[in-house]
């Protein structure tokens, strides 16, 4: 390690990372948007859903490279032609989970809602959304951890966020930038993952284990009791290998 | 008052679910659908909020046909309770309870002090208000899902099996409390089970069904225990009805004695003379507040120095004692069995001896309440027994 060099370019280094953070961020992000309609659609119209996953699991199975060269001729060298890829391989994790959160709504509690006078778009919006919530966020944990990190796949065509560093110290021999990539790819993947579980503990709190809502503090002390999303058969996503 | 005419549910693979029933359920009673699994109680119940659609056949509420209300808003005025409470996880207990009161658009503040109300009215404390519902044990939940039930004050309450999950022990106190509930609410409930005991406890009313959704009697369930309509019914209800009837019958016209009731400074002398007179192998015992001691056997005595009060002498323990003003014949015989004695003690409100009844007592006045109860049920102005629907 060269020590030297990492005051010497915290310019690069931070521009770098903000570009790694932000094409990340918003492909995990979009990918949310798209999957959480289409996922309340496949879990309404249950034939929908066969051949929803299909399509996603071609897209899955896309190469980034080929789709980078299509997208080219559209998009151009833009952060754009980066984060329509990644945008596709969040939506394909987080629709399943949209799909089994939805369904995992118990069917008394959607029969109670529905005899309590709630019409279908509320019931959806007040109580089985909600319900949903903990496997969604589970589905964009994975994702938005895996964009992170697939985001210096773009450098094979110049937008790469941190992946610059890998490129660029591989050609110049250079190990300590190759690490510093590396190390900060983690620490911001690790840094999103925890804002998540976050959102989720503040989006859930009937989650919580205890007997009254004084011993929060408690339970903060030890998140990592909190942190696993709950181990739900066929959760397809988690064990899904990058493309 | 809720009408199901000729009300048929066949599902499309031809099951039939409910097969032409009509039934009347009066304003302000208790009409408990009974029957075993798949018979059609349920589906029965859910025709009435339309989350199950009748074949054919109209279902009024209040004189107007549910079919042509909006769904949403005809189940916003009608309250439901399901087995397992159905609770909304992601909510607190008061904004479970709050739901309908929400729906219908009432300020947040507003429709959480109803929820307190509520909570108060079905015995919730105060404390658990801001509680999730796994947070609650069942017979809590439970609770909940009746204060949900009733928060918007719907004329109309629909309880599936509302207390099968919860332990006896806690089943029975839920079913006092709506007992309790509806004596002030008078509201017009039409509740699944499948627990006989549980129909003749709470019901005003009970419809019995056959398999196949046809009704086999519909009727009180004095009527329904003392005049099964068939041997369906009769086996349905079990073999020991007679018993159970007996439930429906104060003590009140028990016959107690005195003549064997002593207090226990009495000399044994007079105790045993006291005994031969009346010809009782027992004697009961009994302080100066007329508490009772025990029982003193007769033949005992004569083995006793005469000049002895009775506190000196070993006692038989008298198990439990029954109230004559508050009790039935059935809660007199159950004591009276219990004894080891073969007699059982009446009681007033402080716990001071009435007096004492026997097996020949009981029997006169089982026959008597017997004898009497066609006529009083016809005489009361109660439902005669419904027609047979086939």
């Amino acid at each position: 390690m060269v020590w030297s060099w990492i005051p010497a370019n915290l310019g690069l280094i931070g521009q770098l990372t903000r570009q790694n953070a932000y094409i990340g961020i918003v492909s995990a992000v979009a990918g949310l948007v798209i999957a959480v309609p289409l996922g309340i659609a496949s879990a309404r119209w249950r034939w929908l859903y066969p051949p929803v996953l299909s399509a996603a699991d071609v897209i899955y199975a896309l190469p980034s490279l080929a789709l980078f060269v299509v997208l080219i001729a559209y998009t151009g060298l833009s952060d754009t032609t980066v984060i329509i890829p990644l945008t596709l391989f969040s939506l394909v994790v987080i629709l399943p989970n949209v799909v089994d959160g939805l369904r995992s709504v118990p069917g008394d509690v959607r029969q109670a809602a529905t005899a309590m006078g709630f019409g279908p778009l509320r019931r959806l919006a007040q109580v089985e959304l909600p319900l949903a919530v903990p496997v969604i966020i589970a589905g964009m944990r994975v994702a938005t951890v895996s964009s992170i990190s697939l985001v210096s796949v773009g450098q094979l065509i110049g937008i790469g966020g941190l992946g610059y560093l890998f490129t660029d110290g591989l050609d110049r021999d250079f190990p300590t930038e190759i690490y510093v990539g590396l190390i900060l790819i983690i620490v911001l993947a690790l840094a999103c993952d925890l804002l998540l579980v976050l959102a989720r503990r503040l989006l859930t709190p009937w989650q919580r284990d205890g007997q009254s809502g004084g011993d929060a503090a408690a339970r903060l002390a030890s998140p990592a009791v909190q942190a696993e999303p709950p181990p739900r058969a066929g959760q397809a996503p988690l064990h899904r290998s990058a493309p | 008052m809720i009408i199901f005419e000729q009300v048929t549910k066949r599902y499309p693979g031809g099951t039939v679910a409910v097969d032409d029933l009509s039934l009347e359920v009066p304003d302000g009673k208790i009409m408990i659908l009974v029957g075993p699994s798949g018979c059609g109680k349920t589906t029965t119940l859910r025709m009435v909020n339309r989350l199950v659609e009748p074949t054919a056949g109209r279902i009024l509420l209040d004189g107007r046909d549910v079919a042509q209300a909006q769904p949403a808003a005809l189940r916003r005025g009608i309250g439901y309770v399901i087995q397992q409470s159905g609770l909304f996880p992601h909510r607190t207990v008061e904004d479970n309870i709050a739901t309908v009161p929400l729906l219908n658009g009432w300020r947040r503040a507003r429709a959480r002090a109803r929820a307190r109300e509520l909570m108060e009215l079905v015995g919730l404390d105060a404390a658990l208000a801001g509680r999730y519902p796994q947070q609650l044990s069942g017979g809590q939940q439970q609770r909940v899902g009746v204060a949900r039930a009733l928060a918007a004050d719907p004329p109309v309450l629909l309880m599936d099996e509302p207390f099968s999950a919860v332990d006896p022990i806690v089943r029975s106190s839920l079913q006092d409390e709506l007992i309790r509930l509806q004596a002030g609410l008078r509201k017009t409930v039409v509740m699944v089970t499948h627990d006989v005991e549980e129909a003749i406890k709470v019901g005003d009313l009970v419809a019995v069904y056959r398999p196949g959704g046809h009704l086999a009697q519909v009727d009180t369930p004095e009527r329904l225990l003392a005049f099964p309509a068939d041997d369906y019914v009769e086996s349905f209800i079990g073999f020991d009805r007679g018993i159970r009837r007996l439930s429906f019958f104060p003590a009140r016209g028990l016959e107690l004695d005195l003549e064997a009731v002593l207090g226990e400074q009495t000399t044994v002398a007079e105790a045993q003379q006291a005994a031969n007179r009346a010809g009782q192998p027992w004697i009961l015992v009994i302080d100066s507040e007329r508490k009772p001691l025990g029982w003193a056997a007769t033949a005992q005595l004569e083995l006793l120095p005469e000049e002895g009060a009775l506190s000196g002498v070993p006692l038989t323990g008298y198990g439990h004692t029954f109230r004559p003003d508050a009790d039935s014949l059935r809660a007199a015989l159950d004591a009276t069995v219990l004894s080891r004695t073969g007699r059982a003690i009446g009681v007033d409100e402080q716990g001071r001896v009435l007096g004492v009844t026997s097996f020949d007592r009981l029997r006169t006045a089982i026959h008597a309440a017997d004898e009497a109860a066609p006529e009083e049920a016809a005489a009361d102005g109660r439902p005669a027994p419904a027609e047979m629907q086939a």
